[in-house]
Order: structure tokens, then C-alpha cells, then sequence
């Protein structure tokens, strides 16, 4: 009976896919992100497009909530920072004469690293606080950064209540005009995204993420600095959230101050609860979850109840409460969420037909 | 096993049967069957009973017009969506309408200002459709930024311009411009203020609350420390604007209270007035069009008037249309028009050939939603008057002339 998978050598361990089903399952899902483009049409783009990006702001949050433990519920705050500083940092470059095809290699960078560094300063309370109390300091974070977007003395470079027309970026002279171009850029960014942070688990600052997790008076007493870890966390954090922000100015045609309100903290926080926290591929599965279960129950309930005005009237309320349920049963019967279902489901098939579960 | 025979024969007749289907007119494709208008509605989330008072309006649009033989003989059909007030949503409903129905799709309703910008700078090649919204938002009504956007009445500017104006005329010498704090309530503020130096009228106080659970009492404090002779009120739907006039007759002040197309639904000061009293009483505001109980020398409101007492029996919008519904019609209406004259011309119903058609409605009679024959200039019709709420008879009756500006 198979009970476990056999590495026989120091890379079969080191491994980050380690049987072949997970093998054929991600690079599966990476030749489908890579076709996509070639056969999808442009409302699936469109869906593709939001799922890459949420991929990357859940992969953010779930370095700071599922491997460091550290709750937050205004992440979205730091997509907005890296949508806005995307588009005024190329604003900026176009004005100091640096050429647009090599814009996006400052402004990305740029921009996450203004989060980053507006991370450290909404982290500082996690250094006094934590759990709820955390959750509702970063929740201020959220309504602050909003506050000073709308702000009509920043108004000439945020654009105030009326939001910044975006650029195309040009990658070399590639200027990606259409979804489907800034869809390779999301989708490529959004594995890289998985894959670095997937490894930054594998070194000493992931595994002091992991000890500040598991009880971080512990990890104080065996040398880790809570002061140093922690700011990391969140910068790293909000770094990846930046990320997001600037694929969504690259995607969206416009950045508007409500795309980043609470309701986009609150989406994220679900999706890696959904999804798993502390896993690699949780926020992938809950993304998945979060964006595709609304579109899926659009198209199902038309199908059922018709496309007619009083139809859209009856489905809207019974979408929300449907999505709803959904949430709640997630929470209910797999707390561990979507990894948690995958894992069970990869094991049998790798020991089938010795051993299920 | 089958063999697949490739004859010259099969191949020219396959040619030929893909040279038709591909090569046939994209507006012979869809005038074969239906034109399809698209609509996000918010019939869930903060703006819930606007998007579910807008709703009827179109199948009652699509009764009526499919009745008369629809739109040069191709029927319409809505296809309608909740957006929950979520930009990115109703622009996903947008993308989902477009893929699944392509041609089919002639024009969008779309449910906000946010919506309206954001997909306005994606409105190019196959993606482009004529659209109108809810928005009365100044920037929209540009043909030059946005040239497939109109809107069936006056910008928030020209709102507060028809406001001032006729606070000029009334002799009043100060106003107070309160707004909420997002996009929609600022819109008009700044161009307000000109338009009052211009006029003469000082602008005695400009306060911004939230545009819910706005802090009344502190507000009213405010006004009254000013004390203007008016006081505009905008950027609200639902709720606030009722709060404030209450809070300032509570505290006695004399100042009269003024409002813009979203806070003048009969339905909401009847609301106000049976749970609270009569305070409302006085209350005016820029209507730019008619109420659907002034039907006279309006046939189009007549005709839904009818329609709307069968359809919508049993129903509190049985005897009395909602004016977010009558905006509806009013856009749909002139979106018909352009239509109609766009298949007159032989034209594919593109978004080019549509804007096309849209800018020569000049000096139509729309069917009586304005007192006026009306003309689409900057992608606006920039006609309104002034109303006023009398809680006794708990109707809105005009009290100035219809205004074009």
C-alpha cells in the first residue's frame, strides 16, 4: 500500500510539484492560461483577466493572513495605491523623457514599491496589537488611503472623486492595447506571482513568517525579530497587492476610487478563506471560486428562469443569497478550504485503488 | 471507415456558403432578427430601488415598440442584468452581452457615471456600442471623449444653471450649494459657483456631507449660520435631502430648498411627507421632464399611462410612473429616433453610423416628455424647468418655463 510518496534523492524533496498529477494539473492549467488568448472569446479574457489579477492581490494577502498570521481587512487599499502609482509614475517617466517601452520596467517596480513602503506604515500597529483588533486598524488604513485619493488637494495627480484615465503599457514597443495583450502580461505576471512566493516559504524569512505565526512570543525567544518580520510581512504584502493594482490600471481603462473600497478588502479576505490560508494554491482555487461561482450562477439562472426584465428582477437577490450560502457552507464544511478539497482528491488518485481520502 | 471526399465541387460550394454567411453585411446579420438593448440595473446593493423602479420601464419599452412593428420592422428585445452598482460588474455584463450576442447588440442602459467612464475608453472597433445611462454626469456629455454616450436631458451643470437662473429671477440674493461627497455631488459645484458670480447671486456657503447618514443636526447648523435665500441640494436619491429640509424647518430657517433630477421623485417626498409630516412643502428642483401624471399634450406619456395601468396592476406603479422610469423612456426614445433614421439611411446600426444619426435630431417632438421640441447637442438635451412639491396635493407642478441651455 502506497502511504506516502517516495523521494529517494535531496531534489525530489526539494520539489515544489511532487507527484505527477499536481505536475500534469499546473502545467495544465499554465498551457490553458497560455491558449487562452488564441481561442477565448472576449467576455472570457475578461473573466480571465480578473481572476489573474485577484490571483495576485490573494497571493499578497495570504503572505501577511495565512503565513504570518496577521489579519487585515484593508488590502485593498494597497491595490489602489499600486493602480494609482502605476499611472502616475508613467505620467511622470512620459514627463521626464524616459521611453515608453521601458516605462513598465520602472513604473511596476515603482509602484509596488510604494506600497511596500505604505505597507510598513499601516503594519506598525501589528506590532501592538492583534487579531480583530489588527483587522480593524487596517480596516482604517482602507477608508484612509480612499480619503486621500478623493482628496481634492492630491485631486491633480489622483484625479479626485473622478478617477485617472490609465496608459497602455508598451513593453519594448509592444503596446498592449487590447485585453488580450494585457491578459499574457496578467497571466504571466500571476504565475510568477505563485511561484516566488511558493519559494518564499522554502527560505529563512518564510519560515520566520511561519514560527510568527504559530506563536510569535515563541518565535521571539528563538531570535526572531517581531519588529523586522512583521513589517517584511506586510511589505511583501502590500508589494504583491501593488502588483495587482497595476495590472488592474493596465486592464481597466480607468481607475475609479470605489473599485477599491472595503468591498474589494472584504473579496479577498473571502477568496483565501475559500481557498486556504497558508496555502500555495489557495488563493488560486478561491479566486477561482469567488470570481467564476457569480458569472456561473448569472449564466445558469438565465438559463433557467430567461433573460427578461422580471426574470434579472427574481435571479439578482437569488444570485447574492445563493453566493452567500455558498460562503457559508465553504466555512462550514471545509474550513480549510479549497486545498484542502484538491489535496484529498490528488492523494486518491495517486493511491488509488489502495487507499482513498 | 468513411473517407472525406474533397471535390473541386464540395470545395467551391463550401466557399461559396462561407463567402455568404461571412461576407454578408454585419446589419443584414442582425436585422434577420432582433435588435438587442443591453442594460445593467442596480437591482441589488445601495441603489436597489432606483434600478427596481427602472426596471418596468423597459419591458413596458419593449411591449410598445414591438407593438407599433418595432424599429423599422426588426422587433427589440432587453437583455437586462443586476450590477449591484458595481462598475466592473456592469461592465462584465457588458463584455458577457457583446460575446454571447455580438451583432444583435445595437446599445447599452447603463447604471452610473462609474460604469459610463469606465467603459467609455473601451467603446472602440467591434467593441463599441451607442449607450446611454442614469448619468447626467457633466463629463459624459462630450462628443469629442465620448461619442457614443448621450444622455436624454441636462448635465448636473446645466441643472444648477436652470436652478440659478431661476433663483435670479425669484429675486434671491444668496444660496447655498450642500452636496454629498462623492463624484455625483460635486459634479456641478464648482461650474455652479461661476454661473451664481455671473448672475449676481453670492454663494454663501458650499458643504459637503456623506451622501448617507450624513451628520444632519451639524449640517443644518451650517446652513442656518449662513441663512441663504436658497439652498441647492445635490448628489443624493433616497435619503439626506428629506433629513436636511426637515432639520432646517425644525430650526425655523426661512431658506427655500432646491433639488436636481435624482432628488425630485415624487415617490420618495409622498414617503417623506406620510412618515414625517409636511415639511416638504415648497420644496422645488430641475425636472427635465414631465411627471406621468401631466399627460396632457403628451401622447407618449398617455400611451404609457395606459400600458403601465394594465401591465402594472396591482402594483404601486399602477397609476403613477416613477421619473427614473420616464428617463428611461426618454433615452430609449431618442435612441429609437436615431434608429429609426440610421435604417432609413441603409446604414449598418454601428456605434459610428448611430452617433451619426443621433446628432441630427434636431427640433423633434419627442412625444411630450418635454414641453418642447428638443434637439441632441453635445450628446445632451439640455432642457429642463422647475417644480415645485406641494405636500397637500402631494403632486409636483411647474413653476417656471421650460429652460434650454
Amino acid at each position: 500500500m502506497i502511504n506516502g510518496n517516495l523521494k529517494a534523492t535531496y531534489a525530489a524533496d526539494e520539489k515544489i510539484v511532487d507527484n505527477r498529477y499536481k505536475f500534469s494539473f499546473v502545467w495544465g492549467l499554465a498551457v490553458l492560461a497560455a491558449l487562452l488568448p488564441i481561442f477565448a472569446n472576449d467576455y472570457v479574457i475578461l473573466v480571465a483577466c480578473q481572476v489573474g489579477i485577484m490571483v495576485v492581490a490573494v497571493v499578497g494577502l495570504n503572505v501577511l493572513t495565512g503565513y504570518t498570521g496577521l489579519m487585515s481587512l484593508g488590502h485593498a487599499a494597497f491595490v489602489a495605491i499600486g493602480a494609482y502609482g502605476v499611472t502616475i509614475l508613467h505620467h511622470a517617466a512620459t514627463a521626464l523623457s524616459i521611453p515608453e517601452g521601458i516605462q513598465p520596467f520602472l513604473t511596476i517596480p515603482g509602484a509596488m514599491a510604494l506600497a511596500a513602503v505604505i505597507g510598513l506604515v499601516v503594519g506598525l500597529p501589528s506590532l501592538r496589537v492583534k487579531g480583530v483588533y489588527l483587522a480593524v486598524a487596517t480596516l482604517s488604513a482602507n477608508f484612509i488611503i480612499i480619503f486621500l485619493i478623493e482628496l481634492d488637494a492630491l485631486a491633480p495627480w489622483t484625479g479626485g472623486k473622478t478617477g485617472l484615465t490609465t496608459v497602455d503599457p508598451s513593453i519594448f514597443g509592444w503596446v498592449l492595447d487590447t485585453q488580450r495583450e494585457v491578459f499574457i502580461l496578467i497571466a504571466v505576471m500571476a504565475f510568477a506571482t505563485v511561484l516566488l512566493v511558493q519559494n518564499l516559504f522554502r527560505t529563512r524569512v518564510g519560515r520566520a513568517f511561519i514560527a510568527i505565526r504559530e506563536r510569535d512570543y515563541s518565535a521571539e525567544i528563538l531570535g526572531i525579530s517581531l519588529l523586522r518580520y512583521k513589517l517584511t510581512s506586510f511589505a511583501i504584502s502590500a508589494a504583491c497587492c501593488g502588483l495587482a493594482g497595476a495590472l488592474m490600471a493596465y486592464f481597466y481603462a480607468r481607475v475609479l476610487p470605489e473599485q477599491f473600497e472595503l468591498l474589494l478588502s472584504l473579496q479577498l479576505v473571502a477568496a483565501l478563506i475559500v481557498g486556504g490560508m497558508g496555502r500555495t494554491m489557495g488563493p488560486v482555487f478561491g479566486v477561482l471560486v469567488i470570481v467564476l461561482s457569480p458569472e456561473l450562477l448569472k449564466v445558469i439562472l438565465s438559463a433557467i428562469a430567461g433573460d427578461s426584465i422580471e426574470a434579472a428582477q427574481f435571479r439578482a437577490p437569488l444570485q447574492e443569497i445563493i453566493f452567500g450560502l455558498l460562503i457559508i457552507g465553504f466555512i462550514m464544511f471545509e474550513p480549510l478550504g479549497m486545498t484542502q478539497i484538491s489535496d484529498r482528491v490528488f492523494r486518491a488518485i495517486n493511491r488509488w485503488p489502495f487507499a482513498r481520502g | 471507415m468513411t473517407k472525406f471526399n474533397m471535390t473541386r465541387r464540395s470545395v467551391l460550394a463550401g466557399a461559396a456558403a462561407g463567402t455568404a454567411t461571412l461576407g454578408m453585411p454585419a446589419y443584414l446579420r442582425a436585422m434577420s432578427g432582433e435588435f438587442i438593448i443591453g442594460a445593467s440595473l442596480p437591482l441589488t446593493g445601495p441603489f436597489a430601488t432606483a434600478g427596481q423602479l427602472i426596471a418596468p420601464a423597459f419591458s413596458l419599452y419593449e411591449k410598445i415598440i414591438n407593438d407599433e412593428g418595432g424599429i423599422a420592422g426588426t422587433k427589440i428585445k432587453f437583455s437586462t442584468e443586476d450590477s449591484g452598482y458595481v462598475p466592473q460588474n456592469a461592465l462584465a455584463n457588458y463584455q458577457r452581452l457583446l460575446a454571447s450576442e455580438g451583432d444583435k447588440v445595437v446599445a447599452y442602459y447603463g447604471d452610473s457615471t462609474g460604469f459610463m467612464k469606465l467603459v467609455g475608453p473601451e467603446l472602440k472597433g467591434d467593441q463599441a456600442r451607442m449607450m446611454t445611462s442614469t448619468s447626467f454626469a457633466t463629463e459624459l456629455a462630450n462628443p469629442e471623449t465620448h461619442p457614443y454616450q448621450f444622455m436624454s436631458g441636462p448635465t448636473y451643470e446645466d441643472q444648477f444653471n436652470i436652478l440659478l437662473q431661476d433663483i435670479a429671477a425669484k429675486g434671491g440674493k444668496t444660496v447655498a450649494f450642500v452636496h454629498s461627497n462623492t463624484e455625483f455631488g460635486t459634479d456641478p459645484i464648482k461650474a455652479g459657483q461661476a454661473k451664481a458670480a455671473e448672475l449676481g447671486l453670492e454663494v454663501v456657503l458650499v458643504e459637503s456631507t456623506k451622501p448617507q447618514g450624513a451628520d444632519i443636526p451639524t449640517h443644518v447648523t451650517k446652513i442656518a449660520q449662513a441663512n441663504p435665500d436658497y439652498c441647492i441640494l445635490q448628489g443624493y436619491v433616497t435619503g439626506v435631502w428629506p433629513q436636511l429640509i426637515g432639520g432646517a424647518r425644525q430650526f425655523g430657517l426661512a431658506t427655500k430648498f432646491m433639488g436636481t433630477f435624482w432628488g425630485m421623485e415624487k415617490l420618495i417626498a409622498d414617503r417623506v411627507t406620510a412618515e414625517a409630516g409636511p415639511f416638504l412643502e415648497g420644496y422645488q428642483g430641475v425636472m427635465p421632464y414631465r411627471y406621468s401624471y401631466d399627460t396632457e399634450n403628451a401622447p407618449r406619456l398617455q400611451q404609457i399611462a395606459a400600458i403601465s395601468k394594465v401591465a402594472l396592476a396591482g402594483t404601486p406603479l399602477e397609476n403613477y410612473f416613477p421619473t427614473w422610469g420616464i428617463q428611461a423612456f426618454a433615452s430609449l426614445d431618442i435612441l429609437t429616433i436615431a434608429l429609426r433614421r440610421n435604417a432609413e439611411m441603409g446604414k449598418a446600426p454601428t456605434a459610428d453610423n448611430l452617433a451619426a444619426a443621433l446628432a441630427t435630431i434636431k427640433d423633434v417632438d419627442l412625444g411630450g416628455y418635454f414641453g418642447t421640441n428638443i434637439s441632441v447637442e453635445n450628446n445632451k438635451v439640455g432642457t429642463g424647468r422647475v417644480y415645485q412639491y406641494s405636500a397637500e396635493s402631494r403632486l409636483f407642478t411647474p413653476t417656471s418655463d421650460w429652460l434650454t441651455v
